[in-house]
């Protein structure tokens, strides 16, 4: 089987290993707190903690709230074959509200409060990058697999 | 520290002005707040101008330099600041410190713009990385501005069950309020199906519940209780003045992030929440003691979220107030009662000194086509990019 290229679509923003696709964030040495995307320094005022360790997220969530684009935003967002896609917002169990794209939701019948888990999909194709990848969230039960 | 007046203000009509400068714009509207002042250059001891990276300001946001290099170079500090939709409100405290810190007796504010058409772009030497959260939530979500607003919405239909026609009513009670402001760019009467008939641009938002972009400008003279004296008007006192950033822990979906740290017991909309309560409790006034809120609605959603989040209403209760006519001129509460954002069109660094100009106007009783009768105090309530808040209360 040919190797295709891939790529993220911004570095440092996901990560892909044998378990999937994971979100790129910091955890706090002191209080705990995790931040996405990764961050140089912890910002709870009560913390003085400076250590920061990487964590990786698995990003299985519950999804709080959503909205459908449906116009094509500008050109620093690529696409191909654009059409409406959902945006949606998910409580992740470290205590951080994560925002990205949705994928396979009907956009008509999109519930908050469901189970989402963390996929990747291609956003476009390049020719020097080859699949650019970001990542989405997905219906647990019957979303797709990741590309 | 001493006591700060409303000398006089004015603005320039929102609108597209594609043949008047920038600079154009701030000095008509200056002049037109030392007119309603009743002074002139040589007594303005200071000027601070909201300053934006868009057209003017010599490439550099030097918008107080701008202005009094093109109208009367007398030695006065020019003061630029920052804050982006807040920015007006930051120079208005600028302004009002300079005062009652006893440095000075007369000190003018200004905020003009000509927006960019279509998308603000991003600017010049921007990192394109991962730092950058601009960046990211263009590149990897595609996450416009009302795509934020509208995931506020959809949450507070499922928490409150707010419906699209009360969401609609926010946009019509807004230009049923602008109907007669001469300073407001959409003055035509609107219905609630023709906000929901009008284009969905991100669910449940629809094109008729987003503000617009406009070109503007407005100014004020503040001055000190020794000024007062020799001018020849009705004074109005700025009994509470704050500005503030966000907390850590906020729940709100912020511009441009793409994720928060969501703790409880953190005020959505911090930064702007925060300013608010030390404005009223420098007041020494409570959130219901208000008669009139010019707060920034950006969307319908803000209308019915942030008189809650305040403490005016109780939470939930907005859909209501506003189905009742609560929220109207002569309710409880009169929201917006110039028309809001929503019929201006933003003018980013102008907005929030016209609010304050507004709220001068009505606390004076001169709000012609729009007033709000008997109005005592005025609130504003403003949110800038960068997690930046500010609110002012004025009085007679
Ligand atoms: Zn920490």
């Amino acid at each position: 089987m040919m190797h295709e290229a891939k790529s993220f679509v911004v570095d440092g923003l996901m990560a892909e290993g044998s378990e999937g696709v994971r979100l790129c964030a910091s955890s706090c040495g002191g209080c705990g707190s995790v931040y996405f995307p990764r961050t140089v320094s912890c910002r709870n005022p009560d913390c003085s903690s400076t250590s920061l360790e990487e964590k990786l997220l698995e990003g299985r969530g519950i999804l709080y709230s959503y909205t459908i684009q449906r116009y094509q935003p500008p050109n620093l967002f690529r696409i191909d074959n654009w059409e409406p896609y959902a945006l949606g917002l998910v409580d992740l169990p470290e205590g951080i509200r994560v925002m990205g794209m949705l994928s396979g939701f009907d956009l008509d019948n999109i519930r908050i409060g469901e189970t989402v888990k963390l996929i990747s999909e291609c956003l476009f194709t390049d020719p020097d990058r080859g699949k650019v990848m970001t990542y989405k969230f997905a219906p647990e039960i019957t979303g797709r697999d990741a590309q | 520290m001493k006591p700060v007046y409303v000398l006089g203000v004015g603005a320039h009509p929102w609108g597209k002005w594609p043949n008047k400068p920038q600079v154009a714009l701030a000095v008509e509207a200056l002049q037109a707040a030392f007119m309603d002042a009743g002074i002139g250059w040589p007594q303005v001891e200071g000027m601070v101008a909201a300053s934006s990276r868009f057209e003017g300001g010599m490439g550099w946001g030097l918008h107080a330099n701008e202005v009094v290099q093109t109208v009367s170079e007398q030695g006065i500090p020019c003061i630029n600041v920052g804050g982006a939709c807040a920015a007006g409100v930051i120079a208005f405290h600028t302004a009002w410190a300079m005062i009652a810190s006893g440095q000075h007796d007369a000190v003018a504010v200004v905020g003009a713009e000509r927006m960019p058409k279509g998308f603000i772009p991003r600017p010049p030497g921007s990192q394109d990385d991962i730092s950058d959260s601009d960046y990211l939530r263009w590149v990897a979500m595609g996450a416009t501005n009302p795509a934020y607003w509208a995931l506020e919405a959809q949450r507070r239909f499922h928490e409150y069950g707010t419906t699209p026609e009360t969401l609609a009513l926010a946009a019509v009670q807004m230009r049923s309020n602008a109907a007669g402001n001469p300073y407001a760019r959409y003055r035509e009467p609107l219905t609630v199906a023709e906000v929901l008939a009008s284009p969905m641009v991100s669910d449940p938002l629809h094109l008729l519940q987003i503000c617009p972009v406009s070109d503007g400008a407005a100014a004020l003279v503040l001055g000190s209780e020794r000024f007062l004296a020799h001018v020849d008007r009705d004074p109005v006192q700025v009994a509470g003045c704050a500005v503030g950033s966000g907390q850590f822990g906020d729940p709100a979906r912020r511009i441009p992030t793409i994720a928060n740290n969501v703790l409880p017991g953190v005020a959505h909309t911090s930064e702007v929440v925060g300013a608010v309560s030390r404005a009223l409790k420098m007041a020494g006034m409570g959130p219901r003691d208000v008669d009139i809120l010019e707060m920034a609605d950006n969307s319908a959603w803000h209308l019915l979220a942030w008189p809650e989040l305040f403490g005016i209403v109780e939470p939930g209760q907005s859909d209501w107030m506003l189905a009742r006519g609560r929220y109207a001129r002569d309710g409880d509460l009169a929201l917006n009662p110039g028309g809001g954002f929503l019929s201006f069109g933003e003018a980013t660094t102008a907005q929030a000194v016209l609010q304050l100009c507004e709220l001068t106007w009505q606390l004076r009783g001169e709000a012609e086509g729009r007033q709000v009768a008997g109005a005592k105090v005025g609130l504003s309530a403003v949110l800038g990019l960068g997690a930046n808040g500010g609110s002012v209360v004025l009085k007679r």
